[in-house]
């Protein structure tokens, strides 16, 4: 590539570069600073350098959370993925009244999760709601679905696959869109079965929208909040309390401002890490196909 | 045969996925359709014995439901424009360069949970004097747009094959001009995509809109919890608001989602 | 009883307008000392908890209005939202109201650490109007307004006390008596409890957060208190494990499945749907039980005190209020306000309106607005009953947002069958050193 050409492509990037930086820099370097001292909203501020890091370290809740999250994202991304994928091939076929049913897939995505989130709270419940009457229907006894300790988490991610897998397949479904006809017109030429032919040609070229549905479902599945905080409250007991719920718990709960930025930023390396290592499963699975 | 064999397993993959989201709407089309004794009623009636539409009135009643629409469109249609704008280009520069470190870069916004946001950005735009403003509203949610649009518009950006912009190159085009001319209007379907996805997340925004703007510029989601009052959650007017909240949304949806279609028949998948 | 209610009768003047309250009647009838329009032309903003209360300042904000010359923007904001709103602009020392509405039990301490409210106190004797009487207001109202040094930083606008919601039918059906004490309400619940029917002992909060007033109540009644003189607390002695048991034992024993996860308005569905003989919780949430679009119970629902423990008859509750932002620039005009809104007319409709427990004893006075009143009158009598008898239902220290956390997860852990005495020991021990923190010991 030309010299030309590269400094004109940074030119490209240079405006949203400056736009991001400017609103997440002084609120992350608030967040690092904060994160030094021992500051309660209303009472003074004490420095305590790495105090609130170190016990992060040792805190029991703390780290619980992080299994949860942890659990609760595995779960929240490979479903969405998996579903999603199928789905995009799916809408990918033509078939009448297939814009009426692709808009009501993605009707869950699109629906305020505050809203959603009361109106599965009331589905769950086990006396009044409405998915236990159909287990009754079908003559399975009630569940306590996330009223109890061990099912809060499947249950609130069953309610995040529901809503997100839309997600995954419109991104999915563009790629599709977007990619050319000829190898699929070669293959089916030479009588490549429907398996092969996903197998070796449509995988391989949807893999990097699949990459990118990972990445962000990553992100948002880690961030998980509305959900969680309106069903559970992070509840039972602490059962579903997710880093996100306990941040929220330390700054606007206790108001513990010195600490939750301390969480903030562990919970950004992590974020970053899982990140960092489906971008690297991306370039391998990249050099593998060529 | 082979081919009605296939069409009715077609149709019922489709029933299949398609069932789970369209049960819960019409579940919410039913409670925001009955009166309260209905909606608590066990076991669960789903048609309304008589259907009424106080709900849909009790939510325009109790919040000033045009104007946070209003101020909903505003916020959320300026920051998935400005956002098209600074993050289509920097998608394509990101993926003619190869800089995924940027990308890692633009992530961050998204990476970082709201809630850190919400002191310090407070803050500063009221040293600024910007508190209560659209224009606050509208910046904050740039970082909720900008990420998307950057990052996933780039994925579409790099695979496209580079061979027709080479040609351009070759016919001594500019940089720009192979990207408005060559590279943009292939990857139309994956840029609307990302535009619809930012749009939604914005408009479905809660916590910006009740926590850092001012009673004039609040947007839409807030009058969901104004239809909860305090003695009693009222499950047909959430149900209503839910789903005048979310329509905006899904007629921009459906208009648009043509454009995904169009590069569905340029396509021509067969038998996929 | 209506008795003691007559005790207190006295004759208000506004009360001459009888309960036309619909129309307006210019307080400056009764004292033309305070010139309303003092502050005409000026404008303020309020901010209120979305809540009854809030309904009832925004229902009749037009005649503060056109009394004052004030012009009032106000905007009803979820619990939620408007504590962290509340916090993020008292701490950036501007705030874009003039007037907050807050809920005492959370916030009262942190608001008076931060002096983030105005104190009042000069105003009570410059800009009052003559029947502002101050002595009106119930002890338990002022005792929550005023701050430990002596500051009253705010004006209460309702008590809620905690009571106990019965289901007539169901306890006459086997021929029950309200429980006379703690003892009883665990039997009647056992005897009540039929869950092949469909119809559960006792209904209640279990969720982790919510929890904590109803754990307290039964701890109060069996004599504890929160912490003894020096400090120490004494969340784990008998007292404590015997009241937490009690919880469980209603709630696991006699409740429904998956109790562990129920806020008020599980509880109050399955109330309304003449599922559960018995609830407790706060007596604002007693409006929809007889609405009869929603309230399968309409005209069954007993009120009724909640019965005293083996040491003390104690009931648990919450208040609210308004106060002034310290950071306001429009202090008189927004004292007016206050002042208006925990007036006498106001706590009148207050009561009449089923929007809560008026804080000032006046209210109660009049016979024509306990007629007009939407709820039954055993209601009335059942809050202004336990008003004399109410103890803050959390503690009232600063970290009273962790001690919920704290104790509520405990209490959780214990519905879902955890042992008692770890399990408040362990909550004891937790919390102990940030209450020592926070108080400024070691």
């Amino acid at each position: 590539m030309l010299h030309a050409k590269r400094q004109a492509l940074y030119w490209f990037i240079t405006p949203a570069l400056i736009a991001i930086t400017a609103i997440i820099a002084f609120p992350w370097a608030f967040t690092l600073w904060m994160s030094l001292f021992d500051w309660k909203i209303g009472s003074p501020s004490t420095f305590t350098g790495l105090g609130n890091y170190v016990a992060l370290l040792t805190d029991r809740r703390f780290i619980e959370a992080i299994g949860h999250t942890l659990f609760f994202t595995l779960l929240a991304v490979i479903g969405p993925l998996l579903l999603g994928t199928l789905a995009a091939l799916v809408f990918n076929q033509k078939f009448p009244l297939r814009g009426f049913a692709r808009s009501l897939f993605t009707l869950p995505m699109m629906a305020t999760p505050v809203a959603i989130a009361l109106v599965w709270t009331m589905m769950f419940h086990p006396q009044q709601g409405v998915l236990n009457y159909l287990l009754s229907l079908v003559g399975i006894a009630p569940s306590e679905w996330v009223y109890s300790p061990g099912l809060a988490i499947p249950c609130l991610v069953m309610v995040d696959i529901w809503q997100w897998t839309p997600l995954v397949m419109l991104i999915v479904l563009g790629g599709l869109a977007s990619m050319p006809a000829d190898p699929f017109e070669a293959a089916y030429m030479e009588g490549a079965s429907r398996w092969q032919t996903f197998r070796y040609i449509t995988l391989p070229m949807i893999r990097p929208f699949i990459m990118i549905a990972a990445v962000v479902r990553l992100i948002d599945a880690l961030k998980t909040f509305d959900t969680i905080y309106v069903i559970t409250q992070g509840g039972p007991g602490t059962a579903s309390e997710t880093i996100n719920l306990y941040l929220y718990l330390q700054a606007f709960s206790f108001y513990q401002v010195g600490k939750a930025s301390a969480v903030v930023v562990v919970f950004f390396v992590i974020v970053v890490a899982l990140s960092l290592m489906l971008f690297w499963m991306r370039e391998r699975s990249k050099w593998n196909d060529s | 045969m082979k081919k009605l064999l296939d069409r009715i397993g077609l149709a019922f993959v489709v029933f299949v996925l398609v069932s789970p989201a369209a049960s819960v709407f019409l579940w919410m089309l039913s409670l925001s359709l009955k009166t309260e004794t209905d909606n608590l009623a066990y076991p669960p009636v789903f048609i309304p014995s008589s259907a009424t539409l106080a709900n849909f009135r009790a939510v325009f009643e109790q919040t000033p439901f045009l104007s946070y629409l209003l101020n909903s469109i505003v916020v959320s249609g300026l920051a998935t424009l400005i956002a098209l704008a600074l993050g289509v280009p920097a998608a394509y520069g990101i993926a003619r360069l190869k800089a995924r470190k940027l990308l890692l870069v633009i992530l961050i916004a998204r990476m970082t949970p709201a809630i850190s946001f919400l002191i310090p950005l407070f803050t500063l735009f009221q040293a600024i004097g910007l508190t209560g403003t659209l224009t606050s509203v509208v910046i904050t949610h740039m970082v909720i747009t900008l990420p998307v649009i950057a990052y996933i518009v780039s994925g579409y950006f790099e695979t496209l094959p580079g061979e027709l912009e080479e040609a351009a190159f070759m016919d001594g085009c500019s940089t720009w001009q192979r990207f408005r001319h060559v590279a943009l209007p292939l990857a139309r379907p994956g840029i609307t995509v990302a535009a619809i996805l930012a749009f939604i997340f914005s408009w479905n925004n809660f916590v910006f809109g009740a926590v850092l703007a001012g009673r004039a510029t609040r947007t839409l989601p807030v009058a969901i919890y104004n239809v909860l009052t305090f003695e009693q959650i009222a499950w047909g007017p959430l149900a209503a608001a839910a789903l005048l909240v979310t329509a905006p949304v899904l007629l921009l949806t459906l208009v648009i989602q043509k454009e995904i279609a169009g590069g569905l028949t340029a396509g021509g998948v067969k038998g996929g | 009883m209506t008795q003691s209610i007559d005790r207190r009768r006295r004759a208000v003047l506004q009360g001459a307008g009888g309960l036309g309250l619909a129309s307006m009647l210019p307080p400056s009838l009764a004292q033309p000392a305070l010139d309303w329009k003092r502050y005409s032309g000026q404008s303020i903003e309020v901010h209120l908890v979305k809540s009854p209360r809030a309904e009832l300042l925004q229902k009749y904000q037009k005649e503060f209005e056109q009394l004052t010359g004030i012009t009032v923007g106000s905007e009803q904001v979820p619990e939620q939202q408007s504590r962290q709103k509340a916090v993020i602009e008292f701490n950036s020392g501007k705030t874009s109201f003039d007037v907050i509405h807050l809920s005492y039990h959370v916030q009262k301490r942190q608001f008076a650490r931060g002096k983030w409210l105005e104190d009042l106190r000069p105003y009570f004797a410059s800009q009052a109007a003559a029947d502002f009487d101050l002595k009106d207001f119930a002890a338990g109202g002022m005792f929550y307004a005023t701050q430990s040094d002596g500051r009253i930083d705010s004006l209460p606008l309702n008590l809620d006390p905690w009571l106990l919601y019965w289901n007539k039918e169901l306890f006459a059906a086997k021929g029950i008596a309200y429980p006379k004490s703690l003892a009883d309400v665990l039997a009647a619940a056992k005897a009540l409890h039929d869950p092949a029917k469909g119809v559960f002992g006792m209904v209640g909060r279990g969720l982790k957060n919510a929890n904590v007033p109803l754990w307290s109540t039964f701890f109060l009644g069996y004599g504890g208190s929160f912490t003894d003189a020096s400090g120490k607390l004494l969340t784990d002695g008998p007292e404590a494990i015997a009241s937490a048991t009690l919880y469980r034992d209603l709630l696991k024993g006699n409740g429904p499945a998956g109790i562990a996860g129920f806020n008020w308005n599980e509880s109050q569905s399955l109330f309304l749907q003449g599922k559960a003989a018995m609830w407790i919780d706060g007596s604002g949430f007693a409006l929809p039980l007889e609405d009869a679009s929603k309230s399968k119970v309409v005209g069954k629902v007993g009120y009724g005190v909640i019965p005293a423990g083996p040491k003390a008859h104690v009931v648990s509750m919450f208040g609210d209020g308004v106060g002034v932002s310290a950071f306001t620039t429009k202090k008189g005009p927004a004292w007016y306000y206050v002042q208006w809104a925990t007036g006498k007319l106001m706590q009148q409709r207050m009561l009449v309106d089923g929007h809560g427990a008026p804080v000032r004893g006046s209210a109660y006075a009049d016979k024509q607005a306990l007629a007009a009143q939407k709820l039954p009158a055993s209601w009335l009598e059942a809050v202004s009953e336990s008003l004399p008898i109410s103890r803050p239902g959390l503690p009232v220290i600063e970290p009273v947002s962790e001690f919920r956390d704290t104790f509520g997860i405990a209490l959780n852990n214990i519905l879902t069958g955890s042992d008692v005495a770890t399990e408040m020991k362990k909550a004891t021990a937790d919390f102990q050193p940030v209450l020592n923190k926070s108080e400024g010991r070691a």
